[in-house]
């Protein structure tokens, strides 16, 4: 039993799903579920298909370099079976997992780092620019309250006013 | 009211239309989506593959000397041969100095089929196209040689000299 990657999303093949297309080349596809093999009948490249593995890691959105990566390498010598190596392997792999969810949710927290900052910039900028959008510029000049205006007038006295309009 | 009708359907681009009715003719076996279905444009080379029957044409995949046959009976199942099974077949093309001729009826073993067939373990195999290996009566192939990927199924079905011949198993 072999737990295959699907050749388009890239997520694991368990036995008994998914289908495996032989080209005659002999090149071998497997898909996890027929929404891959379908996308890969109409010839999409997983490259640019946005929810797949391969444009993940290409756009740097996932981690690409890791050691935790080195356990999962294909290995095609079969090795005699051994139980205590099993029981072993059996921690080992929950162990990895751990420690590579915990990398990832890092390389997640790196990526979004400074985009609070930016939106709360973003969305001052907006209050201040397109008020005129929610609330009229008259209604504003008489209900300074509306306004964002760190000079607070008094609606009598119009010169000191910010104008609303750009 | 024919009229009507007439008027209506013109609106329908007829070039497209026409295409679409006369393929539906012409295959009844192979499925297309639906008109009234949305996005059947991108999906209508997405073809629902059936078994190979009467009437069905098979890349050769020796060198016996044919080129392709046409499936006259499918010696297992109602419907029709899969992948691994034996075939009955009429040589439509032949090369000149072959084993074979044209016109002979010989028997066959299906290598590649593009219906999925599945396997024990759940998963299904499908390949590109519909192959063959001619074989005689007692399922010995008269080639000697085999082309291109064949899958595992044949071990089941005891036909151990194409296995040993083929240069890839898929």
């Amino acid at each position: 039993m072999r737990l295959e990657k699907c050749w388009f999303c890239s997520s694991t093949v368990y036995p008994g799903h998914g289908i495996q297309f032989v080209r005659n080349d002999a090149k071998i596809f497997r898909f996890c579920r027929s929404k891959c093999h379908k996308n890969f009948k109409m010839k999409r490249n997983p490259r640019k298909v946005k929810w797949t593995k391969a444009f993940r890691r290409l756009h740097g959105k996932d981690m690409t370099q890791d050691s935790t990566f080195e356990f999962e390498r294909k290995r095609n010598r079969p090795e005699r079976y051994n139980r205590n190596v099993t029981m072993e392997t059996l921690k080992a792999i929950k162990k990895i997992d751990k420690i590579r969810v915990a990398r990832e949710a890092r390389h997640h927290t790196m990526r979004m780092k400074g985009k609070k900052g930016m939106e709360q910039k973003a969305a001052a900028r907006e209050l201040e620019q397109d008020i005129s959008l929610v609330k009229a510029p008259l209604a504003l000049r008489e209900k300074s309250s509306l306004t964002l205006s760190k000079i607070k007038v008094k609606a009598s006295q119009p010169q000191a006013e910010y104008p609303m309009e750009e | 009211m024919a009229a009507f009708v007439a008027s209506k359907w013109s609106k329908v681009g007829p070039p497209l239309l026409d295409n679409l009715r006369s393929s539906r003719l012409l295959e009844p076996f192979g499925k297309f989506q639906d008109i009234a279905s949305p996005g059947w444009n991108g999906l209508l080379f997405q073809q629902l593959r059936t078994f190979i029957q009467m009437r069905t044409k098979l890349k050769v995949v020796d060198n016996s000397g044919a080129k392709w046959v046409r499936c006259i009976q499918a010696l297992k199942g109602r419907k029709g041969a899969r992948l691994g099974d034996t075939i009955i077949a009429s040589v439509q093309e032949a090369q000149p100095r072959g084993k074979v001729k044209k016109g002979e009826v010989v028997y066959g073993v299906v290598v590649r089929a593009a219906m999925q067939r599945g396997r024990c373990d759940g998963s299904e195999i499908r390949f590109d196209d519909n192959a063959v290996v001619l074989v005689n009566k007692q399922g010995e192939p008269i080639g000697t040689r085999v082309l291109g990927p064949v899958p595992h199924e044949l071990r089941r079905k005891k036909h151990l000299k194409i296995l040993t011949l083929a240069e890839h198993i898929a």
